[in-house]
């Protein structure tokens, strides 16, 4: 992955995909958020065909809970060789950390780490209220006044929140009203892409929305929730853990499953994006209005050696349907501007469209694992093990959230 | 304004090293944006060094208040329970006169959520949160 073609038998590949069960918010009562981590790692580590003796690495992304060096001893794991979590905030940091993981064992750092995320949204305080929780608790009056900042993420977030800006919802329609505005997206357009998620989710028993189907007016007739974002564009929020075990190639030939390599990696942001659109807004409009995934997508093409129209099948971050356009375009599948006609021309849709993408159902439908649930279904897809195979995938784009500093992976088979 | 806009149980800013000396001019009702006294590049949200010359000398610069809607939402969720009654209400980014680059979020007030578009000209109206704090709100400006 960091060096595809000198790595030889130190190469990364994954060889173990693991998950819990899937849940609507507060589903799961009966497991713990750390817990669930903790199952989900074992079921990856089964996968493979491996035990925890033979694991010495575990890597996860902004801000988790569920601290590795904890789990390290809950499992019982001989010895802790690498431990990291990737700065890469929210769902910006799943494919980074796959990543990581991969240039650990590459290195020689590690001989097999495995990437984690657990999210019981109905255990934690709900994404998108932020302090609001906490200011709502029952008590005397308070007099508003500036807090001291204890971090800079809350000192950034002081020129947003107090003007109700709650949560990602918010600040990521400002960005697609301004894509509106520059190349006439529209709702429909954003509407395509809950439609088709929702349609692959029908297929898939572990998405948590399997069994409610949706049309275009269904989608239509979605509550407001932050103009021009309806509830169903929308990702869901859930209960629930999956993980994804790397090793080297040379430990990958002894594995149960068949192995998917890396072949290429990219993460990072763009010049002044801080937080993303969530935090500054004063980029350049040609930033602004994006992804902000255009250095990630050219190192990644660059690094990996396919470009857009190489890939078999796409597994994009969907925290909301605008920003899956912007994805596409980002990535190079369609024109700057035309990620909204690209969608509505069928081209996400299994098994027919260009670019069958989030076969699994994605955040918008299966369930919203900040991502890493997106790594394990292109896995699957590249061994043939998807409830929409893509008939004799053999590249597959994973990405990690827009509008925050992000990742992306190609995951292939050799 | 004379009535208060949000409610009081809304998120209070917090405030660093950094940002403290933007919301001790916004309590005056001063509406201000740092600027490097090295290059004159202006930077929001504030912060330790210019990023364009890497100078740590800054200042805060008074601006007029007015400007143009950038891009906005009407939110319509009350994320909070006590927005219930306060919904649906208009968020905006704003170009600030005198500010390039430095792009400020808001609220837009006193206008109706089928009113606001892309390029309307706004002006800055106050909104005392409380003895020390108070935070610049907008609302339609003169045409230009």
């Amino acid at each position: 992955m960091v060096a595809p073609v000198t790595a030889g038998g130190r190469a990364a590949c994954v060889v173990g995909v693991g998950e819990t069960r899937y849940a609507k918010w507060g589903g799961i009562t009966d497991a713990s958020e750390y817990q669930l981590a903790t199952q989900a790692v074992l079921a990856a580590i089964a996968d493979a065909g491996m035990t925890p003796d033979d694991v010495d690495g575990l890597a996860s992304f902004a801000e988790d809970r569920n601290e590795a060096t904890f789990m390290a001893a809950d499992l019982g794991l001989p010895e802790l060789r690498y431990a990291s979590l990737s700065w890469l905030p929210g769902g910006g940091g799943a494919c980074a950390a796959v990543a990581n993981a991969a240039m650990a064992v590459e290195s020689g750092a590690a001989e097999a780490v495995v990437v984690y995320r657990s999210l019981c949204q109905g255990q934690f305080r709900r994404f998108g209220r932020g302090p609001g929780n906490i200011a709502a608790r029952a008590g005397p009056p308070r007099v508003p006044h500036v807090r001291r900042a204890t971090s800079l993420l809350e000192a950034n977030v002081a020129f947003t929140m107090p003007f109700g800006v709650f949560g990602p919802p918010i600040a990521y329609s400002m960005v697609l009203r301004r894509h509106m505005h520059r190349f006439g997206t529209t709702a429909e357009q954003m509407g395509h892409v809950a439609v088709t998620m929702r349609a692959h989710a029908a297929r898939n028993p572990r998405a948590v929305m399997g069994d409610r189907p949706m049309t275009m007016d269904d989608y239509l007739a979605s509550r407001m929730v932050s103009e021009p974002f309806r509830l169903f564009d929308c990702c869901l929020e859930n209960d629930g853990a999956c993980a994804v075990l790397v090793t080297t190639a040379e430990r990958a030939a002894d594995s149960a499953q068949r192995p998917v390599a890396l072949l290429g990696a990219a993460q990072g942001t763009l010049q002044g994006f801080g937080f993303g659109q969530y935090s500054n807004v004063g980029m350049p409009d040609d930033d602004y209005a994006s992804g902000g995934s255009r250095g990630v997508a050219a190192r990644l093409w660059a690094r990996s050696g396919v470009g857009p129209g190489d890939v078999d099948v796409a597994q994009i971050y969907d925290h909301f349907t605008g920003l899956v356009l912007l994805s596409l375009e980002d990535f190079g599948f369609c024109p700057r501007g035309e990620g909204g006609p690209y969608a509505a021309s069928g081209a996400l849709a299994w098994p027919d469209g260009a670019l069958p993408t989030n076969t699994h159902g994605g955040s918008l439908s299966e369930a919203y694992i900040h991502g890493l649930n997106h790594v394990v279904e292109g896995v699957r897809q590249l061994r043939g093990q998807s409830t929409c195979q893509v008939a004799g995938a053999e590249t597959c784009l994973v990405t990690s959230a827009a509008g925050v500093p992000t990742s992306a992976l190609v995951l292939g088979v050799r | 304004m004379t009535e208060r806009w949000f409610p009081d149980d809304m998120p209070m800013p917090a405030a660093n090293a950094e940002t403290v000396g933007w919301w001790e001019a916004a309590a005056d009702h001063r509406l201000v944006v740092q600027r490097c006294t090295a290059c004159g590049r202006t930077r929001h949200p504030p912060g330790p060094v210019c990023p364009r010359c890497r100078s740590s000398a800054s200042e805060w610069s008074a601006l007029s208040g007015t400007g143009t809607v950038y891009t906005y939402a009407v939110v319509r969720q009350a994320f909070i329970p006590s927005l219930q009654d306060r919904v649906p209400y208009i968020v905006i980014a704003v170009d600030l006169d005198g500010a390039s680059g430095a792009r400020m979020v808001s609220n837009l007030v006193d206008v109706e959520p089928e009113e606001v578009s892309v390029g309307m000209a706004v002006e800055v109206a106050w909104e005392d949160m409380g003895p020390e704090l108070a935070l610049p709100r907008f609302r339609p400006g003169p045409r230009r």
